[in-house]
């Protein structure tokens, strides 16, 4: 049970890193960014390959790992830069209606995974196993190392990130054109520079949630449609809330865990789904209960 | 009348001429100009919907002018981006007030203090001792302008709990925040109770004394025109009616007509 409990919450520790990714671009430009996943496509690769050629044989173990993650983030960073210069950048100076955001950003999504299949072809390869398979003993339970560092660092991540939300003047920056972006222009703040910090953040979070996808399912190019799972944690938690897409996701990855004893792994996802739509009928708003109002 | 205000000195710091704007067919401003002298205190009235507050938003890059020209300082504004010409020194507050809700009322001073704290990504992840020293003049800075306008001890509160009076003031705080080289006020004293109002002169004439900087305002109240502006300019349907000294803009029959015209 205890053990249960930890894999999923280590699970939605994963899950949380994609929904704030995905709800930091929703926070400021209003639209569910679905070229997220594009992303986290990439950076497993991304991730993979620095393994190959620079790390292998160098380093090993949690080092490996960490340089890993942190290759992935810088990798994450750029590409979500990239893609609000190459798709969002001119729909917003031509200040085009959200839905053109939204088409957008699928468009981009499955744009970097063709790209990824021409070069890496559609093959699966295993990611490197930077942990043993040793458990942990703790409380009476056994829990794995892989799942335990994915808790503790996904935790560091969200932690620095709600560091630069809350505490520099990057961040008040970035919530203040999230709520008003005319005014704050208005003030004084350039909003290309915010949103492009705001892309550069969400990038780096879904760099290093692609390399733990990359951990726990093998690489594949559609590997980032699970930008999904994100997405529902983000509708159970409340779009655009930053604690709620937290929240829904290590509920997300709870349920998960708790739906497979129960339903078995072929109904979870299902099951997942129909979660996530009696969610919209019934409380559109999620659990943290923030009125934000979906665009596309 | 003015005895307590600074006198404005000769050269003329905001100078704009010429503007024009249409929406569709209607010429919102045709051909509208005024200027201010730095430390000169402007007010611009008119009926409504002359088109005052569009001329503020072209002044501030909200929307691009037709024709015409805006220049600060002698450097031409007209085009640019709104943020950008915040930051050359043009502050505002709105007729309807738009303050951040969901930042405190201290954070919604230090919003516009922004580009003035340059930040750098890593030192801030990594909150380098420069970049702290940095914050907590930011703060300290943002603390001083709501306490001249009289919101010490607020810091922590949500703006939108405020009453509409301190809602005013923190408008002019956050303004103040840019350090503006001039600073435009739409309608500043619209649903203000007498005393507030009374109250509101005084501020703006405090902080005018003591920043002496150039203000613009739009206003109704002739208890504002009359007691703020050194110099007053009339807009009519896009168009300049009158300007000059107050009393002399008071009695322009002109004026009168187009006041009187509007009632009717």
């Amino acid at each position: 049970m205890l053990q249960n409990i930890f894999f999923g919450l280590s699970l939605g520790a994963v899950y949380s890193l994609i929904a704030v990714g995905f709800a930091l671009v929703f926070n400021i430009l209003k639209f569910s960014n679905f070229s997220h996943g594009g992303v986290m496509s990439f950076t497993a690769y991304a991730g993979y390959l620095a393994y190959i050629w620079i790390f292998d044989g160098k380093v090993t173990g949690v080092t490996m790992f960490v340089a890993v993650v942190l290759t992935a983030a810088v990798v994450g960073s750029l590409t979500a830069v990239g893609i609000e210069r190459v798709g969002f950048r001119r729909l917003r100076s031509n200040q085009a209606p959200v839905i053109y955001y939204f088409i957008s950003s699928i468009t981009l999504g499955i744009l970097l995974e063709n790209i990824i299949t021409i070069f890496a072809s559609s093959n699966f390869y295993s990611y490197p196993v930077f942990f043993s398979s040793k458990n942990v003993d703790l409380l009476g339970t056994s829990f794995s190392v892989a799942d335990f560092v994915t808790l503790l660092f996904s935790t560091a991540a969200l932690g620095a990130l709600l560091f630069v939300l809350y505490r520099t003047k990057l961040g008040l920056a970035v919530r203040t054109v999230s709520f008003d972006v005319n005014t704050a222009t208005l003030m004084g703040i350039d909003p290309n520079r915010v949103v492009m910090a705001t892309f550069a953040l969400s990038g780096a979070l879904g760099g290093i949630s692609g390399v733990f996808l990359g951990m726990n399912y093998s690489l594949y190019p559609q590997l980032g449609q699970l930008v999904v799972k994100g997405f529902i944690a983000s509708v159970i938690g409340g779009l655009g809330s930053i604690t709620g897409a937290v929240i829904g996701a290590l509920l997300l990855g709870i349920i998960e865990v708790g739906l497979i004893g129960l339903v078995g792994s072929g109904w979870m996802p299902a099951c997942v789904f129909v979660i996530m739509l009696v969610f919209l009928l019934v409380r559109p708003r999620g659990i943290a209960g923030v009125i934000v109002q979906e665009k596309a | 009348m003015n005895s307590s205000i600074a006198t404005p000195s000769t050269r003329g710091l905001l100078e704009v001429s010429g503007l024009c704007k249409a929406f569709g067919g209607v010429k919102a401003v045709d051909g509208f100009s005024f200027d201010a002298k730095p430390g000169e205190i402007v007010g611009i009235i008119g009926p409504n919907g002359a088109g005052k507050t569009t001329v503020f938003n072209l002044v501030t890059g909200v929307y691009t002018p037709d024709s015409g020209s805006v220049r600060l300082d002698g450097v031409e504004l007209s085009g640019w981006r709104q943020d950008v010409i915040a930051r050359e020194g043009i502050g505002r507050t709105f007729q309807n007030i738009r303050l951040f809700k969901g930042l405190s009322v201290l954070e919604n001073v230090m919003t516009a203090s922004d580009p003035y704290a340059p930040y750098n990504f890593l030192s801030a992840i990594l909150s380098m001792p420069a970049k702290r020293a940095a914050d907590r003049q930011a703060t300290g800075q943002a603390r001083e302008y709501l306490d001249l306008v009289g919101l010490g001890g607020m810091e922590e509160a949500r703006p939108e709990s405020l009453p509409y009076g301190l809602q005013r003031k923190l408008e002019l705080a956050r303004a103040l925040a840019i350090r503006p080289k001039v600073i435009l006020l739409d309608e500043p004293a619209a649903g203000l109770n007498p005393s507030e109002v009374r109250e509101f002169i005084d501020l703006v004439r405090r902080l005018h004394e003591r920043f002496n900087f150039t203000i613009v305002f739009i206003e109704h109240r002739m208890e504002v025109v009359m007691n703020l502006s050194h110099k007053l300019f009339v807009l009519s349907f896009g168009k300049l009616l009158a300007s000059g000294e107050p009393e002399m803009v008071r009695r322009d029959p002109a004026v009168i007509e187009a006041y009187i015209g509007d009632e009717e």
